[in-house]
């Protein structure tokens, strides 16, 4: 029966931001992917390297959108996305011939390699998951997947966040470094 | 920060009551409220924020409790008598200082007992008497009242002894857990020769416990 009673919950949601708040989010997330978007589409085209991956869009909201959460500073944006793109593409190389089986040792154990050293960034297990199930471009990156696009976009969406976060007068970013 | 307003049943700052959440009350609205000041997206629900703020009010408490020694809350110039002090003084400077309990003193300084309101209910001639109300009761139903020989004794006679006694090195939640378990309202505060420095009450307690209502009272 308690195990039921849990299930209903026990407080209710925070409150609804401000209008100026949902402005900053917007205006930053719109930056941040542009800034990535650019460089991928018209920097590097001509080149094997890849900037954009979808788990960019994840981190827009928290770097841009929840940018108090313990989950969404600079060491947990970086250290997230960087350690689970080498888990993503480590789970690939051994278990290539079972994409499921790669998928899910890629998204469970980034999220507890990203536990145990302190990076929790939920967009981190998209860069994991993304190492295995992504393109053949993604996949010919071997190891380099982690420096770019991972880590390079993840240091460009920072860049972002130190700039337009910091502009209004209530709002700052980060919260910590390490 | 808003904090607890004191109730009845904070008198007693135990281990227990430290624990109970009810005495220092936040309420998720409040915490809603918080939240809406702070402005941007806080990744918590009030629920988890108003238990943090509870378990860190526990710890600072406890922090408090254990940091603050006799020395620091008790009151230095202490009201007391002499052993030989009759009932009639020790009664007229108790009601003069507006006190509920003076420690008796020796000749030579040291405390040899605490005489409390509660002695003189018991030697009122009325030895099972449990309470004020208990005495008033059996005063109205019977001829009598006061003792004749009540007046005749001195503190000696009808004080606690020996006294309870705690040293100005005695944390404040020592001396909490001492009032609870020997049921006592005050304890003299003595040096190592057992000279009277200085007393402690409940109220000092309270006092030190939350200074920041203290505060609030006295502006």
């Amino acid at each position: 029966m308690n195990y039921f009673h849990k299930m209903k919950g026990t407080t209710k949601s925070p409150p609804r931001v401000s209008f100026s708040e949902m402005v900053w989010s917007w205006i930053g997330a719109f930056l941040g992917v542009a800034a990535v978007g650019f460089v991928h589409f018209r920097m590097v085209r001509d080149t094997d390297l890849v900037m954009i991956i979808g788990s960019f869009g994840a981190s827009a909201i928290l770097v841009y959108g929840a940018i108090k959460s313990p989950l969404a500073q600079p060491r947990n944006l970086l250290g997230g996305h960087v350690l689970s793109a080498l888990i993503g593409v480590l789970s690939f190389k051994f278990f290539d011939n079972y994409i499921w089986l790669a998928a899910a040792v890629a998204v469970a154990t980034a999220l507890v390699v990203m536990h145990a050293t302190r990076t929790l960034h939920p967009p981190g297990g998209a860069t994991a998951l993304i190492a295995v199930i992504g393109s053949q471009d993604i996949h010919n990156l071997g190891y380099f997947y982690a420096v770019a696009p991972a880590g390079a976009g993840a240091l460009i969406m920072l860049l972002v966040a130190l700039v337009v976060n910091n502009i209004p007068r209530k709002r700052q970013y980060p919260e910590f470094w390490l | 920060m808003i904090l607890p307003q004191p109730r009845e049943g904070m008198h007693t700052v135990s281990k227990n009551n430290l624990r109970d959440p009810s005495t220092l009350d936040i309420s998720d609205n409040d915490i809603m409220e918080a939240m809406k000041e702070i402005g941007g997206y806080v990744d918590i629900t009030p629920g988890d924020a108003r238990q943090i703020y509870r378990l860190a009010y526990h710890h600072a408490l406890e922090r408090l409790l254990r940091s603050a020694k006799a020395k620091d809350v008790m009151t230095r110039n202490v009201v007391s008598v002499k052993k030989g002090t009759p009932l009639k003084d020790v009664a007229e400077v108790m009601a003069r200082h507006g006190i509920s309990g003076v420690p008796v003193i020796e000749e030579d300084g040291t405390v040899a007992g605490v005489i409390s309101e509660k002695d003189f209910l018991f030697h009122l001639g009325f030895e099972s008497a449990r309470s004020f109300m208990d005495v008033v009761a059996r005063c109205l139903s019977s001829a009598g009242c006061i003792s004749i020989c009540l007046r005749e004794q001195t503190a000696g006679d009808i004080m606690k002894s020996p006294a309870v006694t705690v040293q100005e090195e005695t944390t404040v939640a020592e001396i909490a857990a001492i009032f609870t378990k020997k049921k006592i309202n005050r304890v003299p505060v003595v040096n190592p020769t057992g000279k009277l420095m200085g007393i402690v009450s409940r109220a000092d307690i309270v006092r030190s416990s939350f200074p920041a209502i203290s505060f609030q009272g006295t502006e």
